[in-house]
Protein backbone atom coordinates (compact mmCIF):
# COMPACT_ATOMS: atom_id res chain seq x y z
CA UNK A 1 0.00 0.00 0.00
CA UNK A 2 3.08 2.66 0.97
CA UNK A 3 4.84 1.39 -1.92
CA UNK A 4 2.48 1.67 -4.32
CA UNK A 5 1.82 5.12 -2.98
CA UNK A 6 5.56 6.33 -3.27
CA UNK A 7 5.06 4.77 -6.80
CA UNK A 8 2.09 7.19 -7.39
CA UNK A 9 4.31 10.13 -6.31
CA UNK A 10 7.73 9.60 -8.29
CA UNK A 11 5.56 9.44 -11.63
CA UNK A 12 3.25 12.30 -10.77
CA UNK A 13 7.16 14.09 -10.28
CA UNK A 14 8.29 12.88 -13.96
CA UNK A 15 5.31 13.80 -15.14
CA UNK A 16 5.34 17.12 -13.92
CA UNK A 17 8.94 17.30 -14.61
CA UNK A 18 8.09 16.26 -18.16
CA UNK A 19 5.07 18.60 -18.70
CA UNK A 20 7.69 21.64 -16.97
CA UNK A 21 10.46 20.79 -19.25
CA UNK A 22 7.87 20.27 -22.89
CA UNK A 23 6.22 23.68 -21.45
CA UNK A 24 9.97 25.65 -21.16
CA UNK A 25 10.73 24.01 -24.15
CA UNK A 26 7.67 25.34 -25.95
CA UNK A 27 8.14 28.56 -24.33
CA UNK A 28 11.53 29.31 -25.21
CA UNK A 29 10.63 27.95 -29.38
CA UNK A 30 8.63 31.04 -29.64
CA UNK A 31 10.36 33.61 -31.57
CA UNK A 32 11.07 36.64 -29.79
CA UNK A 33 8.91 39.60 -30.94
CA UNK A 34 10.86 42.71 -33.40
CA UNK A 35 9.35 45.74 -31.08
CA UNK A 36 12.82 46.85 -30.47
CA UNK A 37 13.99 47.04 -34.10
CA UNK A 38 10.55 48.55 -34.80
CA UNK A 39 10.75 51.07 -31.89
CA UNK A 40 14.05 52.22 -33.62
CA UNK A 41 12.46 52.61 -37.09
CA UNK A 42 9.63 54.68 -36.06
CA UNK A 43 11.70 56.74 -33.86
CA UNK A 44 14.27 57.29 -36.57
CA UNK A 45 11.41 57.67 -38.81
CA UNK A 46 9.48 60.57 -36.37
CA UNK A 47 12.81 62.38 -36.24
CA UNK A 48 13.17 62.94 -40.27
CA UNK A 49 9.65 64.31 -40.17
CA UNK A 50 10.66 66.99 -37.45
CA UNK A 51 13.27 68.02 -39.36
CA UNK A 52 11.39 68.66 -42.35
CA UNK A 53 12.50 65.80 -44.45
CA UNK A 54 8.86 65.68 -45.45
CA UNK A 55 9.73 68.64 -47.17
CA UNK A 56 13.32 68.51 -48.38
CA UNK A 57 13.81 65.02 -49.30
CA UNK A 58 10.40 63.93 -49.71
CA UNK A 59 11.24 60.91 -51.90
CA UNK A 60 13.98 59.48 -48.75
CA UNK A 61 10.91 60.03 -46.46
CA UNK A 62 8.37 58.24 -48.34
CA UNK A 63 10.76 55.16 -48.69
CA UNK A 64 11.25 55.25 -45.10
CA UNK A 65 7.18 55.38 -44.29
CA UNK A 66 6.78 52.76 -46.78
CA UNK A 67 9.42 50.37 -45.31
CA UNK A 68 8.11 51.47 -41.61
CA UNK A 69 4.04 50.37 -42.94
CA UNK A 70 5.93 47.29 -44.92
CA UNK A 71 7.76 46.35 -41.57
CA UNK A 72 4.24 46.55 -39.19
CA UNK A 73 1.96 44.37 -42.28
CA UNK A 74 4.61 41.88 -42.16
CA UNK A 75 4.56 41.51 -38.25
CA UNK A 76 0.75 41.31 -38.38
CA UNK A 77 0.92 38.90 -40.73
CA UNK A 78 3.65 36.59 -39.00
CA UNK A 79 1.25 36.97 -35.87
CA UNK A 80 -1.67 35.72 -37.26
CA UNK A 81 0.16 32.42 -37.88
CA UNK A 82 1.02 29.60 -35.51
CA UNK A 83 3.09 31.04 -32.93
CA UNK A 84 6.06 28.31 -33.38
CA UNK A 85 5.80 28.87 -37.04
CA UNK A 86 6.43 33.02 -36.92
CA UNK A 87 9.68 34.14 -38.59
CA UNK A 88 10.16 38.01 -37.92
CA UNK A 89 13.01 38.22 -40.03
CA UNK A 90 11.15 40.24 -43.11
CA UNK A 91 9.78 42.31 -39.97
CA UNK A 92 13.13 43.18 -39.07
CA UNK A 93 14.52 43.29 -42.33
CA UNK A 94 11.89 46.25 -43.26
CA UNK A 95 12.60 48.44 -40.16
CA UNK A 96 16.19 48.04 -40.68
CA UNK A 97 15.84 49.68 -44.16
CA UNK A 98 13.18 52.03 -42.41
CA UNK A 99 15.55 52.69 -40.22
CA UNK A 100 17.95 53.32 -42.98
CA UNK A 101 16.27 55.41 -44.98
CA UNK A 102 15.05 57.67 -42.42
CA UNK A 103 18.38 58.28 -41.68
CA UNK A 104 19.81 59.32 -44.89
CA UNK A 105 16.60 61.37 -45.04
CA UNK A 106 17.68 63.48 -42.23
CA UNK A 107 21.34 63.70 -43.02
CA UNK A 108 20.21 64.91 -46.53
CA UNK A 109 17.84 67.02 -45.41
CA UNK A 110 19.98 68.80 -42.88
CA UNK A 111 22.65 69.28 -46.36
CA UNK A 112 19.29 70.53 -48.88
CA UNK A 113 17.75 73.09 -45.88
CA UNK A 114 21.53 74.52 -45.10
CA UNK A 115 21.91 75.04 -48.96
CA UNK A 116 18.45 76.20 -49.11
CA UNK A 117 18.94 78.41 -46.70
CA UNK A 118 22.62 80.07 -48.08
CA UNK A 119 21.24 80.70 -51.71
CA UNK A 120 17.67 82.21 -49.61
CA UNK A 121 20.27 84.75 -47.73
CA UNK A 122 22.61 85.25 -50.88
CA UNK A 123 19.62 85.71 -53.50
CA UNK A 124 17.45 88.06 -50.84
CA UNK A 125 21.09 89.95 -50.40
CA UNK A 126 21.93 90.16 -53.56
CA UNK A 127 17.84 91.55 -54.29
CA UNK A 128 18.05 94.16 -51.99
CA UNK A 129 21.75 95.49 -53.48
CA UNK A 130 19.81 95.65 -57.02
CA UNK A 131 16.53 97.00 -55.77
CA UNK A 132 19.03 99.61 -53.76
CA UNK A 133 20.77 100.18 -57.34
CA UNK A 134 17.71 100.31 -59.61
CA UNK A 135 16.10 103.26 -56.95
CA UNK A 136 19.47 105.19 -56.95
CA UNK A 137 20.36 104.99 -60.89
CA UNK A 138 16.76 104.48 -62.55
CA UNK A 139 13.85 105.61 -60.26
CA UNK A 140 14.94 109.02 -62.39
CA UNK A 141 14.01 107.76 -66.09
CA UNK A 142 10.97 108.30 -67.06
CA UNK A 143 9.89 104.22 -66.68
CA UNK A 144 6.70 103.32 -67.43
CA UNK A 145 4.66 103.18 -64.41
CA UNK A 146 4.18 98.98 -65.55
CA UNK A 147 7.81 99.07 -64.73
CA UNK A 148 7.64 101.05 -61.52
CA UNK A 149 4.75 98.55 -60.54
CA UNK A 150 6.40 95.76 -61.25
CA UNK A 151 9.77 96.75 -59.24
CA UNK A 152 7.49 97.11 -56.21
CA UNK A 153 5.86 93.66 -56.81
CA UNK A 154 9.19 92.18 -56.46
CA UNK A 155 10.54 94.32 -53.58
CA UNK A 156 7.07 93.16 -51.72
CA UNK A 157 7.67 89.62 -52.78
CA UNK A 158 11.12 89.94 -51.39
CA UNK A 159 9.88 90.93 -47.81
CA UNK A 160 7.91 88.18 -47.90
CA UNK A 161 10.39 85.71 -48.72
CA UNK A 162 12.82 87.21 -45.94
CA UNK A 163 9.88 86.18 -43.36
CA UNK A 164 10.42 82.96 -44.69
CA UNK A 165 13.91 82.81 -44.10
CA UNK A 166 13.36 84.00 -40.67
CA UNK A 167 11.10 81.74 -40.25
CA UNK A 168 13.10 78.85 -41.52
CA UNK A 169 11.22 77.83 -44.11
CA UNK A 170 12.84 77.78 -46.97
CA UNK A 171 11.63 76.27 -49.56
CA UNK A 172 8.48 78.57 -49.75
CA UNK A 173 10.92 80.96 -49.37
CA UNK A 174 12.42 79.73 -51.97
CA UNK A 175 9.82 80.16 -54.30
CA UNK A 176 8.99 83.66 -53.45
CA UNK A 177 12.34 85.01 -54.29
CA UNK A 178 12.50 83.65 -57.54
CA UNK A 179 9.33 85.01 -58.23
CA UNK A 180 10.44 88.41 -56.69
CA UNK A 181 13.93 87.77 -58.73
CA UNK A 182 11.61 88.02 -61.86
CA UNK A 183 9.96 91.26 -61.11
CA UNK A 184 12.97 93.08 -60.01
CA UNK A 185 15.04 91.53 -62.32
CA UNK A 186 12.77 91.86 -65.42
CA UNK A 187 12.22 95.90 -64.10
CA UNK A 188 15.87 96.51 -63.97
CA UNK A 189 16.75 94.94 -67.20
CA UNK A 190 14.14 97.05 -68.63
CA UNK A 191 15.29 100.31 -67.36
CA UNK A 192 19.29 99.29 -68.00
CA UNK A 193 18.39 98.67 -71.68
CA UNK A 194 17.02 102.27 -71.55
CA UNK A 195 19.61 103.68 -70.45
CA UNK A 196 21.90 101.85 -72.33
CA UNK A 197 20.22 102.65 -75.90
CA UNK A 198 20.31 106.18 -74.62
CA UNK A 199 23.95 106.19 -73.74
CA UNK A 200 24.23 104.87 -78.09
CA UNK A 201 24.33 108.78 -78.20
CA UNK A 202 28.10 109.07 -75.65
CA UNK A 203 30.15 109.80 -78.41
CA UNK A 204 28.25 112.85 -79.96
CA UNK A 205 28.27 114.19 -76.72
CA UNK A 206 31.57 113.62 -75.36
CA UNK A 207 32.54 115.77 -79.01
CA UNK A 208 29.65 118.29 -78.62
CA UNK A 209 30.81 119.18 -74.71
CA UNK A 210 34.37 119.15 -76.14
CA UNK A 211 33.64 121.49 -78.60
CA UNK A 212 31.55 124.11 -76.64
CA UNK A 213 34.37 124.46 -73.90
CA UNK A 214 36.75 124.80 -76.56
CA UNK A 215 35.00 127.44 -78.43
CA UNK A 216 34.20 128.83 -74.35
CA UNK A 217 38.03 128.70 -74.23
CA UNK A 218 39.20 130.69 -77.55
CA UNK A 219 37.02 133.00 -77.34
CA UNK A 220 37.10 133.90 -73.67
CA UNK A 221 33.56 133.58 -73.38
CA UNK A 222 31.07 132.06 -71.12
CA UNK A 223 29.33 128.65 -72.55
CA UNK A 224 26.47 126.54 -70.67
CA UNK A 225 26.73 122.82 -71.12
CA UNK A 226 23.66 120.76 -69.83
CA UNK A 227 23.69 117.43 -68.92
CA UNK A 228 20.68 115.22 -68.59
CA UNK A 229 21.15 112.11 -66.74
CA UNK A 230 22.79 114.00 -63.29
CA UNK A 231 20.40 117.01 -63.93
CA UNK A 232 23.06 119.81 -64.07
CA UNK A 233 23.52 123.07 -65.32
CA UNK A 234 27.86 124.18 -66.10
CA UNK A 235 28.97 127.30 -66.76
CA UNK A 236 31.87 127.70 -68.26
CA UNK A 237 33.99 130.54 -69.09
CA UNK A 238 37.56 130.92 -70.84
CA UNK A 239 37.31 127.03 -70.88
CA UNK A 240 36.86 126.61 -67.24
CA UNK A 241 33.87 125.46 -65.35
CA UNK A 242 32.82 128.16 -63.23
CA UNK A 243 29.14 127.25 -61.86
CA UNK A 244 27.52 124.14 -61.65
CA UNK A 245 23.93 123.93 -61.04
CA UNK A 246 21.10 121.17 -60.72
CA UNK A 247 18.67 121.48 -63.64
CA UNK A 248 15.07 120.04 -63.99
CA UNK A 249 13.83 118.38 -67.82
CA UNK A 250 10.90 118.11 -69.90
CA UNK A 251 8.94 114.79 -68.31
CA UNK A 252 9.85 112.71 -71.17
CA UNK A 253 13.88 114.03 -70.67
CA UNK A 254 15.52 111.08 -71.98
CA UNK A 255 16.49 111.07 -75.95
CA UNK A 256 16.07 113.66 -78.30
CA UNK A 257 13.65 115.98 -78.87
CA UNK A 258 11.49 114.61 -81.62
CA UNK A 259 8.59 117.13 -82.18
CA UNK A 260 5.86 119.26 -80.53
CA UNK A 261 4.42 118.17 -77.90
CA UNK A 262 6.68 115.11 -76.71
CA UNK A 263 7.59 116.60 -73.41
CA UNK A 264 11.32 115.95 -74.07
CA UNK A 265 14.32 118.43 -73.81
CA UNK A 266 16.08 118.68 -77.51
CA UNK A 267 19.96 117.91 -77.12
CA UNK A 268 22.50 119.32 -79.62
CA UNK A 269 24.74 122.79 -79.74
CA UNK A 270 22.15 125.62 -79.21
CA UNK A 271 22.89 129.12 -78.66
CA UNK A 272 20.87 131.65 -76.71
CA UNK A 273 18.47 134.13 -78.90
CA UNK A 274 16.89 135.86 -76.61
CA UNK A 275 17.06 137.48 -73.02
CA UNK A 276 13.51 137.02 -71.39
CA UNK A 277 13.19 138.88 -67.73
CA UNK A 278 10.24 141.23 -66.15
CA UNK A 279 6.93 140.48 -67.45
CA UNK A 280 7.90 138.82 -70.52
CA UNK A 281 8.58 135.44 -68.89
CA UNK A 282 6.75 133.51 -66.39
CA UNK A 283 9.23 131.55 -64.81
CA UNK A 284 11.45 134.55 -63.17
CA UNK A 285 14.04 135.05 -66.58
CA UNK A 286 14.36 132.84 -69.40
CA UNK A 287 16.74 132.54 -72.21
CA UNK A 288 15.42 131.50 -75.12
CA UNK A 289 17.33 129.10 -77.62
CA UNK A 290 17.47 128.36 -81.09
CA UNK A 291 15.33 125.20 -81.06
CA UNK A 292 14.68 124.08 -83.60
CA UNK A 293 18.02 124.59 -85.76
CA UNK A 294 19.19 123.59 -88.80
CA UNK A 295 19.81 120.11 -88.01
CA UNK A 296 16.67 119.64 -86.09
CA UNK A 297 14.37 120.70 -88.91
CA UNK A 298 16.27 118.15 -91.11
CA UNK A 299 15.85 114.89 -88.75
CA UNK A 300 12.03 116.13 -88.36
CA UNK A 301 11.53 116.31 -92.28
CA UNK A 302 13.37 113.00 -92.35
CA UNK A 303 10.92 111.57 -89.99
CA UNK A 304 7.79 113.16 -91.23
CA UNK A 305 8.86 111.64 -94.89
CA UNK A 306 9.80 108.44 -93.99
CA UNK A 307 5.99 107.87 -91.77
CA UNK A 308 8.07 108.05 -88.11
CA UNK A 309 5.59 111.12 -87.67
CA UNK A 310 2.48 111.61 -88.64
CA UNK A 311 2.19 114.27 -91.72
CA UNK A 312 0.81 117.25 -89.37
CA UNK A 313 3.36 116.46 -86.92
CA UNK A 314 4.78 119.64 -85.31
CA UNK A 315 8.74 120.58 -84.85
CA UNK A 316 7.87 122.91 -81.03
CA UNK A 317 9.87 125.42 -80.51
CA UNK A 318 10.36 128.35 -77.68
CA UNK A 319 12.46 125.77 -75.59
CA UNK A 320 14.68 128.33 -72.50
CA UNK A 321 16.47 127.76 -69.77
CA UNK A 322 14.53 129.47 -67.11
CA UNK A 323 14.20 129.66 -63.03
CA UNK A 324 11.21 128.38 -61.11
CA UNK A 325 13.24 125.39 -61.20
CA UNK A 326 13.89 123.17 -57.93
CA UNK A 327 10.39 121.66 -58.00
CA UNK A 328 11.99 118.11 -57.85
CA UNK A 329 11.81 116.04 -60.70
CA UNK A 330 11.35 116.79 -64.55
CA UNK A 331 8.19 118.74 -65.00
CA UNK A 332 8.80 121.04 -67.54
CA UNK A 333 7.46 120.73 -71.05
CA UNK A 334 10.74 120.63 -72.82
CA UNK A 335 12.89 123.86 -71.50
CA UNK A 336 15.68 123.48 -68.74
CA UNK A 337 14.55 124.82 -65.50
CA UNK A 338 16.92 126.42 -62.78
CA UNK A 339 16.33 127.09 -59.19
CA UNK A 340 15.59 131.21 -59.26
CA UNK A 341 19.27 131.98 -57.61
CA UNK A 342 20.76 129.77 -60.38
CA UNK A 343 19.07 131.58 -62.98
CA UNK A 344 20.18 135.21 -62.16
CA UNK A 345 23.89 133.64 -61.89
CA UNK A 346 23.41 132.24 -65.88
CA UNK A 347 20.94 134.99 -66.87
CA UNK A 348 23.87 137.57 -65.83
CA UNK A 349 26.25 136.04 -67.70
CA UNK A 350 24.86 135.20 -70.79
CA UNK A 351 23.61 137.36 -74.45
CA UNK A 352 22.35 136.24 -77.32
CA UNK A 353 24.53 133.86 -79.07
CA UNK A 354 26.23 132.30 -75.91
CA UNK A 355 26.64 128.82 -76.28
CA UNK A 356 23.87 126.31 -75.17
CA UNK A 357 25.08 122.58 -75.61
CA UNK A 358 22.58 120.07 -74.16
CA UNK A 359 23.75 116.27 -73.43
CA UNK A 360 22.65 112.71 -71.97
CA UNK A 361 26.41 112.75 -69.84
CA UNK A 362 29.56 113.66 -69.56
CA UNK A 363 30.37 110.15 -67.53
CA UNK A 364 30.18 106.87 -68.86
CA UNK A 365 27.72 104.34 -68.97
CA UNK A 366 30.03 101.64 -66.36
CA UNK A 367 30.73 105.14 -64.10
CA UNK A 368 27.28 106.03 -63.37
CA UNK A 369 26.17 102.21 -63.22
CA UNK A 370 28.66 102.04 -60.50
CA UNK A 371 28.09 105.27 -58.70
CA UNK A 372 25.03 103.80 -58.20
CA UNK A 373 26.16 100.51 -56.55
CA UNK B 1 -15.56 15.27 -6.22
CA UNK B 2 -14.47 18.47 -3.87
CA UNK B 3 -10.95 18.86 -5.58
CA UNK B 4 -12.17 18.40 -9.33
CA UNK B 5 -15.23 21.46 -8.59
CA UNK B 6 -11.89 23.17 -7.24
CA UNK B 7 -10.14 22.64 -10.51
CA UNK B 8 -12.98 23.35 -12.78
CA UNK B 9 -13.79 26.79 -11.00
CA UNK B 10 -9.67 27.12 -10.85
CA UNK B 11 -9.77 26.28 -14.82
CA UNK B 12 -12.56 28.83 -15.95
CA UNK B 13 -11.14 31.76 -13.72
CA UNK B 14 -7.66 31.45 -15.59
CA UNK B 15 -9.21 31.11 -18.93
CA UNK B 16 -11.77 33.89 -18.02
CA UNK B 17 -8.56 35.77 -17.37
CA UNK B 18 -6.78 35.06 -20.09
CA UNK B 19 -9.09 35.85 -22.41
CA UNK B 20 -10.54 39.42 -21.06
CA UNK B 21 -6.99 40.34 -21.07
CA UNK B 22 -5.83 38.98 -24.49
CA UNK B 23 -8.58 40.80 -26.66
CA UNK B 24 -7.69 43.98 -28.48
CA UNK B 25 -8.97 47.17 -27.15
CA UNK B 26 -10.21 47.70 -31.02
CA UNK B 27 -13.22 50.47 -29.64
CA UNK B 28 -10.64 52.24 -27.62
CA UNK B 29 -8.47 52.73 -30.25
CA UNK B 30 -11.20 53.58 -32.82
CA UNK B 31 -12.12 55.68 -30.53
CA UNK B 32 -8.06 57.47 -30.49
CA UNK B 33 -7.89 57.35 -34.40
CA UNK B 34 -11.33 59.29 -34.70
CA UNK B 35 -10.14 62.06 -32.08
CA UNK B 36 -7.08 62.41 -34.20
CA UNK B 37 -8.96 62.69 -37.23
CA UNK B 38 -11.78 64.87 -35.39
CA UNK B 39 -8.14 66.94 -34.19
CA UNK B 40 -7.04 67.48 -38.15
CA UNK B 41 -10.63 68.70 -38.96
CA UNK B 42 -10.50 71.10 -36.69
CA UNK B 43 -6.37 71.92 -38.34
CA UNK B 44 -4.60 70.97 -35.54
CA UNK B 45 -2.00 70.13 -37.86
CA UNK B 46 -1.94 73.54 -39.42
CA UNK B 47 -1.74 75.76 -36.09
CA UNK B 48 -0.08 73.05 -34.07
CA UNK B 49 1.88 70.81 -35.71
CA UNK B 50 3.94 69.93 -33.02
CA UNK B 51 1.46 68.23 -30.61
CA UNK B 52 -0.64 67.10 -33.77
CA UNK B 53 3.04 64.89 -34.82
CA UNK B 54 3.01 63.62 -31.26
CA UNK B 55 -0.64 62.52 -31.65
CA UNK B 56 0.50 60.27 -34.14
CA UNK B 57 3.73 58.94 -32.68
CA UNK B 58 1.40 58.48 -29.66
CA UNK B 59 -0.71 56.16 -31.98
CA UNK B 60 2.49 54.04 -33.50
CA UNK B 61 3.64 53.20 -29.88
CA UNK B 62 0.16 51.60 -29.77
CA UNK B 63 0.20 50.12 -32.87
CA UNK B 64 3.77 48.50 -31.93
CA UNK B 65 2.49 47.63 -28.71
CA UNK B 66 -0.63 45.77 -29.82
CA UNK B 67 1.33 43.61 -32.50
CA UNK B 68 4.04 43.29 -29.16
CA UNK B 69 1.19 41.54 -27.59
CA UNK B 70 -0.11 39.46 -29.96
CA UNK B 71 3.32 38.25 -30.51
CA UNK B 72 3.43 36.68 -26.74
CA UNK B 73 1.54 33.56 -25.63
CA UNK B 74 -0.12 35.21 -23.02
CA UNK B 75 -1.68 38.49 -24.37
CA UNK B 76 -2.24 41.27 -21.94
CA UNK B 77 -3.73 44.50 -23.99
CA UNK B 78 -4.10 46.47 -20.75
CA UNK B 79 -1.54 48.78 -21.21
CA UNK B 80 -2.93 49.53 -24.68
CA UNK B 81 -6.74 50.19 -23.60
CA UNK B 82 -4.85 52.96 -21.04
CA UNK B 83 -2.61 54.30 -23.46
CA UNK B 84 -5.77 54.40 -26.71
CA UNK B 85 -7.87 56.03 -23.92
CA UNK B 86 -5.58 58.69 -22.93
CA UNK B 87 -4.39 59.08 -26.22
CA UNK B 88 -7.72 59.65 -27.53
CA UNK B 89 -8.44 62.25 -24.34
CA UNK B 90 -5.13 64.33 -25.52
CA UNK B 91 -6.44 64.38 -29.33
CA UNK B 92 -9.69 65.85 -28.32
CA UNK B 93 -7.87 68.86 -25.99
CA UNK B 94 -5.71 68.94 -28.92
CA UNK B 95 -8.73 69.73 -31.28
CA UNK B 96 -10.04 72.07 -29.11
CA UNK B 97 -6.67 73.94 -28.30
CA UNK B 98 -6.59 74.04 -32.29
CA UNK B 99 -9.65 75.93 -32.29
CA UNK B 100 -8.54 78.67 -29.74
CA UNK B 101 -5.00 78.96 -31.59
CA UNK B 102 -7.31 79.27 -34.87
CA UNK B 103 -9.24 82.13 -33.28
CA UNK B 104 -5.70 83.97 -31.89
CA UNK B 105 -4.42 83.56 -35.32
CA UNK B 106 -7.23 84.99 -36.95
CA UNK B 107 -7.63 87.80 -34.55
CA UNK B 108 -4.05 88.34 -34.78
CA UNK B 109 -4.42 88.94 -38.72
CA UNK B 110 -7.43 90.61 -38.28
CA UNK B 111 -5.67 93.21 -36.40
CA UNK B 112 -2.54 93.63 -38.58
CA UNK B 113 -5.12 93.25 -42.10
CA UNK B 114 -7.07 96.65 -39.61
CA UNK B 115 -3.51 98.17 -38.76
CA UNK B 116 -2.65 97.68 -42.74
CA UNK B 117 -5.70 99.04 -44.19
CA UNK B 118 -5.23 102.31 -42.31
CA UNK B 119 -1.71 102.81 -42.57
CA UNK B 120 -2.49 102.44 -46.19
CA UNK B 121 -5.40 105.08 -45.87
CA UNK B 122 -2.22 107.08 -43.99
CA UNK B 123 0.27 107.03 -46.97
CA UNK B 124 -2.37 107.87 -49.69
CA UNK B 125 -2.72 111.02 -47.74
CA UNK B 126 1.05 111.18 -46.49
CA UNK B 127 1.75 111.42 -50.51
CA UNK B 128 -0.67 113.67 -51.28
CA UNK B 129 1.38 116.03 -48.85
CA UNK B 130 4.62 115.08 -49.81
CA UNK B 131 7.53 117.38 -50.45
CA UNK B 132 9.39 117.26 -54.19
CA UNK B 133 12.33 117.94 -53.53
CA UNK B 134 15.28 116.36 -55.50
CA UNK B 135 14.22 113.81 -57.22
CA UNK B 136 10.62 114.18 -55.43
CA UNK B 137 8.29 113.35 -58.05
CA UNK B 138 10.40 110.09 -59.49
CA UNK B 139 10.31 108.92 -55.54
CA UNK B 140 6.97 109.82 -55.13
CA UNK B 141 5.76 107.87 -58.39
CA UNK B 142 7.36 104.88 -57.29
CA UNK B 143 6.08 105.05 -53.39
CA UNK B 144 2.69 105.42 -55.64
CA UNK B 145 3.57 101.74 -57.52
CA UNK B 146 4.67 100.24 -54.16
CA UNK B 147 1.24 101.57 -52.48
CA UNK B 148 -0.61 99.97 -55.60
CA UNK B 149 1.02 96.92 -55.35
CA UNK B 150 0.35 96.77 -51.91
CA UNK B 151 -3.24 97.34 -51.66
CA UNK B 152 -3.08 94.55 -54.35
CA UNK B 153 -1.64 92.21 -52.06
CA UNK B 154 -3.95 92.89 -49.24
CA UNK B 155 -7.12 92.20 -50.94
CA UNK B 156 -5.24 89.12 -52.00
CA UNK B 157 -4.77 88.54 -48.53
CA UNK B 158 -8.24 88.95 -47.71
CA UNK B 159 -9.57 86.79 -50.11
CA UNK B 160 -7.95 84.25 -48.11
CA UNK B 161 -8.84 85.32 -45.25
CA UNK B 162 -12.62 85.43 -45.91
CA UNK B 163 -12.07 81.50 -47.04
CA UNK B 164 -11.01 81.06 -43.56
CA UNK B 165 -8.78 77.58 -44.82
CA UNK B 166 -5.57 79.06 -43.66
CA UNK B 167 -5.26 82.17 -41.24
CA UNK B 168 -0.88 81.51 -40.73
CA UNK B 169 -1.33 82.58 -44.81
CA UNK B 170 -2.92 85.54 -44.24
CA UNK B 171 -0.37 86.56 -41.14
CA UNK B 172 2.43 85.95 -43.26
CA UNK B 173 0.99 88.19 -46.29
CA UNK B 174 -0.29 90.76 -43.99
CA UNK B 175 3.18 91.25 -41.78
CA UNK B 176 4.92 91.60 -45.31
CA UNK B 177 2.49 94.24 -46.38
CA UNK B 178 2.97 95.83 -43.03
CA UNK B 179 6.72 96.10 -43.04
CA UNK B 180 6.26 97.57 -46.05
CA UNK B 181 3.80 99.90 -45.12
CA UNK B 182 5.46 101.34 -42.06
CA UNK B 183 9.08 102.03 -44.17
CA UNK B 184 6.60 103.87 -46.69
CA UNK B 185 5.06 105.52 -43.94
CA UNK B 186 8.23 106.70 -41.89
CA UNK B 187 9.65 107.65 -45.23
CA UNK B 188 6.86 110.22 -46.02
CA UNK B 189 6.55 111.35 -42.59
CA UNK B 190 10.60 111.66 -42.59
CA UNK B 191 10.39 114.25 -45.56
CA UNK B 192 7.65 116.16 -44.55
CA UNK B 193 9.15 116.79 -41.69
CA UNK B 194 12.44 117.63 -43.33
CA UNK B 195 10.44 120.37 -44.87
CA UNK B 196 8.74 121.68 -41.89
CA UNK B 197 12.55 122.56 -39.74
Amino acid sequence: MRGSLIKKLVYIILISVFLGLLGWLFIALIPEPPLTELEQASRAVSQARDNNSVIYSARLFREAQSYYDSAMTSWQTENNRFILFRDYERVKMFAALSQKKAAEARKNTIVRANGMRLSLETETARLNAEIAAFEKVFLSLPLPQETVKKHARGKLLLREAEIDLNKGQYVSGNVKVTEANEYISSSYTYARKILEDYYTGYNRWQELVRATVDESRMSGSYAIVIEKIPGLCHLYHAGKKRYTFEAEFGSNWIGDKVNGGDMATPEGRYEVTKKLSGGSTKYHKALLINYPNKQDIEEFKYRVQNGHLPSDARIGGLIEVHGDGGKGGNWTEGCVALRNNDMDVVFRHSKPGTPVTIVGSTITLEEYLSAGK
Amino acid sequence: MKNRFFLVVATVAAVALMTSCGKVPQANIDAAVAAIDSAKTMQADIYLPGDFAALNDSLTVINQAVEAQKSKLFKNFKDVKVKADALAVVAGELAGKAVVKKDEVKAEAETLMTQAKALLEENKTLIAKAPKGKEGKAVLDEIKGEVTVIETSLTEAQTIFDAGTNYMQVLDKVKAANEALTAINTELKDAIAKVRR
